[in-house]
């Protein structure tokens, strides 16, 4: 066991409506692992509970054998933690370039311009426009940055929350061929969510569904 | 990569500005002093305005850099300049560190409101204190430079010429704030915070650093008025005077270091004439200049030369 994030018995809940019940996800390092479920089930809560945007009632956040659960949002990102939200959240006035480096340059990693080059490896499409204003970019292509920035700031781990909704079928294959690339190069852990197999299934190690705040292991082809 | 124009475009407005000495009439020069010392509160508040934060209590720091130049003048009868620009920025920061950790916990009206709370708070204190002046106020002794002791004229030049000085310098350095990654964080604060945290950086600390700055500024701006009026009184920390700072930062814009200081001049100068003209109702003349503005320049009048280079 090598496990980069342990989740031990999150459970929130909002207004009496339960958001996380007892949640348990383990992700290892250089795994790529999924969660599914519908609308409401609790993959955003899952998300920002291991950000440290939402503090749970109860359990347990691990990373690398730390424990975070105590720590607020932006100490919890210099550990590592990349977050791409299901909206893109782009700083819109400024570069593509500074959008990417924001994250490097809050935490004060010094090599942050070699960070970016190791990106646009990976994500090559948004290279053309770096120096374009974020408000300038059509959706797709501000989800790509938005999957960039996440990437550089994710060395340890990456949360990617719904990456594939709302997105057109070609920009969705562009999406999980570069996070495929990124479980090939077996240097990111990455836990993914989504509302449905199509894209998810084929692209993880491990899946897990998730319903009405409860999760259980699943099967990739979701069978069951 | 295009390269920034407003470090040249401050150095040659400060060279007008200070070439202007030996040309303006004297009350010109009184004047712009005047505003530009204001000006240096207001670039305080669009500092916070940047970050989203409005603040309705900038006076408090206006204020104390005041007071803190009225008070050292009258009890110790030290009069330099710089000295005094110094201690009224050091006391505005000191006050700024402690006052900070509790207003960079707060956003919207809430932020508003408890500026203006701490600025009326200090007000009631100097009008009830005898020891302040009370409501009187004290007098300054007349300003030295580094141990040179002017006449009464040639002193306002020297002094105005020093405000142009250090108007140009904190403009630059407030420049290259908004260019850092604070203000990127404080611009994307404004917008979303929670994408600030889970960028890495603390939005406490963000609002934190601009609050000290803006503290700083404004206790800049309270030295240079002190001095130059030669007197301190409570109406410096007075609700008005911090309304008329965000006035002022509504009339010149939040795009740009230039536009509190445009905007100071401008209000300075449409209260000096409406003033003249018409002496019982000039306050009538300031309210149909705010809501012309407001109403075609929704930007204040640095849109008209944000409006002008995105076009070019």
């Amino acid at each position: 066991m090598n496990a980069v994030l342990e989740v031990r018995g999150v459970s929130k809940s909002f207004g009496g409506v339960v958001a996380a019940a007892d949640l348990d996800v383990t992700v290892e390092r250089g795994e790529i692992v999924g969660i599914i479920g519908a609308n409401g089930a609790g993959k955003t809560t899952l998300m920002r509970a291991i950000c440290g945007l939402l503090l749970a009632a109860r359990g347990r956040v691990v990373l690398d054998g730390r424990d975070v659960t105590r720590l607020p949002a932006h100490r919890r990102a210099r550990l590592g933690v990349g977050y791409m939200p299901e909206d893109r959240r782009l700083v819109p006035q400024l570069p593509v370039r500074d959008n990417i480096l924001l994250p490097l340059w809050a935490r004060g990693v010094a090599d942050a311009e070699a960070r970016l080059a190791e990106v646009l490896r990976f994500v090559p499409d948004i290279e053309p426009f770096l120096a374009r204003p974020a408000l300038r970019l059509s959706g797709g292509q501000q989800k790509l940055v938005a999957l960039a920035r996440a990437l550089a700031a994710g060395e340890r781990v990456l949360l990617l929350d719904e990456p594939f909704e709302g997105v057109a079928p070609a920009l969705a294959r562009r999406l999980a061929e570069i996070l495929e690339s990124l479980g090939h190069a077996g240097q990111r852990t990455i836990l993914v969510s989504g509302s449905d197999y199509t894209h998810t299934a084929g692209l993880v190690d491990r899946l897990y569904a998730i319903e009405r705040g409860r999760v259980e292991p699943a099967a990739p082809t979701g069978a069951g | 990569m295009r390269r920034d124009p407003v470090p040249a475009a401050i150095a040659l407005l400060a060279l007008l500005l200070l070439a202007g000495a030996l040309v303006l009439p004297d009350w010109l020069r009184f004047l712009l002093l005047l505003a530009f010392a204001k000006g240096l509160a207001v670039l305080g508040v669009v500092t916070l305005m940047r970050g989203g934060l409005v603040s309705f209590g900038q006076g408090l720091y206006f204020g104390l850099g005041g007071y803190a130049a009225g008070m050292t003048g009258h009890f110790t009868g030290f009069s330099d300049v710089f000295g005094l620009l110094l201690l009224g920025i050091a006391v505005s920061v000191a006050v700024a560190l402690v006052l900070g950790l509790v207003m960079a916990r707060y956003r919207e009206i809430f932020f508003a409101m408890l500026s203006l709370a701490f600025s009326m708070v200090f007000y009631g204190v100097l009008v009830r204190s005898e020891v302040l002046g009370s409501t009187d106020g004290s007098n300054l002794p007349q300003p030295t430079f580094l141990g040179y002791a002017p006449e009464a004229a040639t002193g306002r030049v020297l002094l105005y010429l020093l405000t142009v000085l250090v108007v140009a310098v904190a403009a630059f350095l407030v420049h290259r704030w908004y260019r850092s990654l604070w203000g990127h964080l404080a611009e994307a604060a404004r917008e979303n915070e929670v994408r600030v945290e889970y960028l890495g950086a603390s939005v406490f600390r963000v609002h934190y650093a601009d609050y000290l700055l803006a503290a700083a500024t404004a206790g800049a701006g309270g030295v240079l008025t002190a001095v130059a009026v030669g007197h301190v009184d409570p109406t410096l920390t007075y609700w008005t005077t911090s309304g008329e700072f965000v006035f002022v930062a509504l009339v010149g814009g939040t795009g740009s270091v230039f536009a509190p200081f445009a905007g100071a001049v401008l209000l300075e100068l449409v209260r000096t004439f409406a003033f003249a003209w018409l002496p019982y109702s000039w306050q009538m003349i300031l309210g149909a200049v705010m809501l012309l503005v407001i109403l075609f320049l929704p930007g204040g009048l640095w849109s008209l030369v944000a409006g002008r280079e995105a076009r070019t």
